[in-house]
């Protein structure tokens, strides 16, 4: 029995690990009710789930694709004002606005894309950039519907008309909509795209010789990019319930690319681990601490440093510091033995 | 174009320039059915750039390079695109090896029949069960060739640090992978010891007569070239010498000039 349940461990070892790492966040809410960590805890902790999708996304299309994007923030920040206005004005339902949301920024990046991949080098990177500015613009000065600079409220989804849910709720079905994409993401880098995707950002010449659509594979990941930024926007709409255009600057993009930097390129976890460093450090502990706390902007210092570190020491990212952990415990362990024997 | 009976591949009159310099001007040859050619010249003459018209890499400023493809129906290459290529039955290997380190050698392999999946994005992203049945029987194809090649023992390491030796081989293992009529292999035997070379001779004619395709191969090494091709093109400044057999091409005093003589002073 025993053995068959490891079996089936190994056998789904992704999914169960995803699972339990789901199973663990969803406690939080009840952690919080009893007490024991502060309420304001569980919207840092929404927040870097939030981000994380919306880094995942991005390490697709940097780390698997190698093709860079500056607009995340942008298309992130449509997909707030999107489900603002079909749900809060329109009145629809919450389910609809999520599919519209993503579907729209989607199509806006694809455009983007179809101009700017065509030709090789950085022109994506500065084309998304210059979008993300027309979209902040545009959240001011279009103020009819996003109220300009005053911003836009939204309330916590409705789920299927009647299911109405409060702020637990929504943390567990960000927490559902993470676990969905890291299974996704799981599945798409070790499919036959992945694989693609991997030899066009490793050798455009073996890519397009073995039968890889160049063009069409940069487009792919870079629409799924930009989706996973609107899903992530239209999550954090309706769990924080408030969009201004100034959360939408180049600031976020950058950070979340510090995400995937620190975190680990390549690797699922790693974006996690990088966006819980870069998106709940500074809140959890940097500001607790007495000089540095004071300090304006320390967390783009601690950044700062951080990713220059993690690039010296460790290039692929914080997440391989676990293998370093585990070959010292190995030592550690030999020793004793040695000294026992 | 009518008369493709035995042949596999027929360049006409091919020409490319870059700026001023003529890389290759008005070749023409033409490759047999379960032939093994080589395509020799000194560096520079235009190698490479044969294939990479071949292959369109390059378009060709002109000529025709006729190709028989899977189905039996002859087509000129001119004008596919690159990545359409291999749908033909054509499929080449790099000068510098171009293999993905992040990925491991059956996964790299896998690569080479990335033509042959079929499952939705939707259904990869759940691993639906078109997915896992495509997913399987091409790692099983890509494990046979790589068992073949003696490979199996390392398929799910990474390609990011094996011997160059076992580089050159999981290219040509990726090539295998959707069982091409013409094979062209860029400078196979660069790099490799006496016993490595002697074994990829073997495993060269293996693939044809196992396979029943043509291979088409630049190589520098003289040994391994008059060993292995049963014709043999020789190219200079992008123009041809002379083609023949193996011996013809020794005897042949224009290529003893600009190839072989040069190398044995």
């Amino acid at each position: 029995m025993n053995n068959k349940l490891t079996n089936f461990y190994k056998l789904h070892k992704p999914y169960t690990q995803f699972l339990l790492f789901g199973i663990i966040l969803s406690f939080l809410p009840l952690l919080v009710s009893l007490g024991i960590v502060k309420y304001s805890l569980l919207t840092t902790v929404a927040s870097i789930l939030i981000y994380s999708i919306v880094a995942l996304g991005l390490n697709l299309l940097l780390g698997y694709s190698g093709l860079i994007s500056l607009g995340t923030a942008g298309f992130m920040g449509m997909g707030t004002y999107l489900t603002a206005f079909i749900t809060a004005d329109l009145g629809l339902p919450f389910e609809l606005a999520l599919i519209i949301s993503v579907a729209v920024p989607m199509l806006i990046g694809v455009l983007t894309g179809l101009v700017s991949l065509r030709i090789e080098g950085y022109y994506l990177a500065i084309a998304t950039l210059a979008i993300s500015e027309i979209l902040r613009k545009v959240f001011i000065e279009f103020d009819f519907i996003t109220n300009g600079f005053s911003g836009k409220q939204a309330q916590y989804p409705k789920l299927l008309g009647f299911l109405q849910l409060d702020r637990n709720g929504t943390y567990i079905l960000i927490v559902f909509f993470l676990i969905l994409v890291m299974v996704m993401m799981h599945n798409l880098v070790n499919s036959h795209t992945g694989r693609a995707l991997s030899t066009m950002r490793g050798s455009e010449a073996a890519a397009s010789a073995m039968g890889v659509n160049i063009y069409r594979h940069r487009l792919l990941s870079f629409a799924i990019a930009v989706a996973f930024s609107a899903l992530g926007g239209v999550l954090y709409m309706h769990f924080v319930r408030y969009t201004y255009p100034n959360a939408w600057i180049l600031m976020l993009s950058l950070n979340i690319l510090a995400v995937i930097v620190i975190g680990g390129i390549r690797s699922i976890s790693g974006t996690v681990l990088g966006a819980f460093i870069v998106f709940g450090v500074p809140d959890l502990i940097l500001k607790r601490l007495p000089v540095i706390g004071s300090i304006d902007g320390a967390a783009y210092i601690f950044n700062g440093v951080l990713i220059i570190l993690v690039i010296l020491f460790y290039p692929n990212g914080l997440i391989n510091i676990r293998y370093d952990i585990q070959r010292n415990l190995r030592k550690l362990f030999k020793k004793g033995e040695e000294i026992n024997g | 174009m009518d008369n493709m009976n035995n042949k596999v591949l027929k360049i006409e009159n091919l020409s490319i320039a870059f700026g001023g310099l003529k890389a290759v001007d008005d070749l023409s040859f033409d490759i047999n059915e379960g032939e093994i050619f080589g395509l020799i010249g000194p560096n520079g003459a235009g190698k490479t750039t044969v294939f990479n018209c071949i292959t369109q890499f390059y378009k060709p400023d002109e000529g025709k390079i006729y190709f028989k493809n899977n189905k039996g129906e002859v087509e000129d290459l001119v004008g596919v695109k690159t990545h359409e290529i291999i749908g033909k039955g054509l499929v080449r290997t790099f000068q510098n090896i171009e293999l993905i380190r992040e990925l491991t050698v059956v996964e790299n392999v896998m690569v080479g029949a990335h033509i042959d999946f079929k499952a939705s994005l939707f259904n990869q992203f759940f691993r639906l069960k078109k997915t896992r049945e495509e997913e399987a029987k091409i790692r099983k194809r890509a494990e046979d060739i790589l068992d073949h090649m003696g490979l199996l023992a390392i398929k799910d390491m990474l390609t990011a640090g094996q011997p160059y030796g076992v580089l050159k081989k999981i290219e040509l293992a990726r090539a295998l992978m959707l069982n091409p009529k013409l094979i062209i292999l860029d400078e196979p035997a660069a790099g490799l010891n006496d016993t490595e070379t002697l074994s990829l001779v073997n495993l060269i004619r293996e693939i044809r007569d196992e396979r029943n395709c043509s291979i088409l191969l630049i190589e520098h090494d003289m040994k391994f070239v008059n060993g292995l091709c049963d014709r043999i093109c020789a190219i200079n400044f992008g123009k041809l010498l002379a083609i023949g057999t193996p011996q013809e091409i020794q005897k042949n005093q224009e290529v003893q000039i600009a190839y072989l003589g040069k190398e044995d002073d």
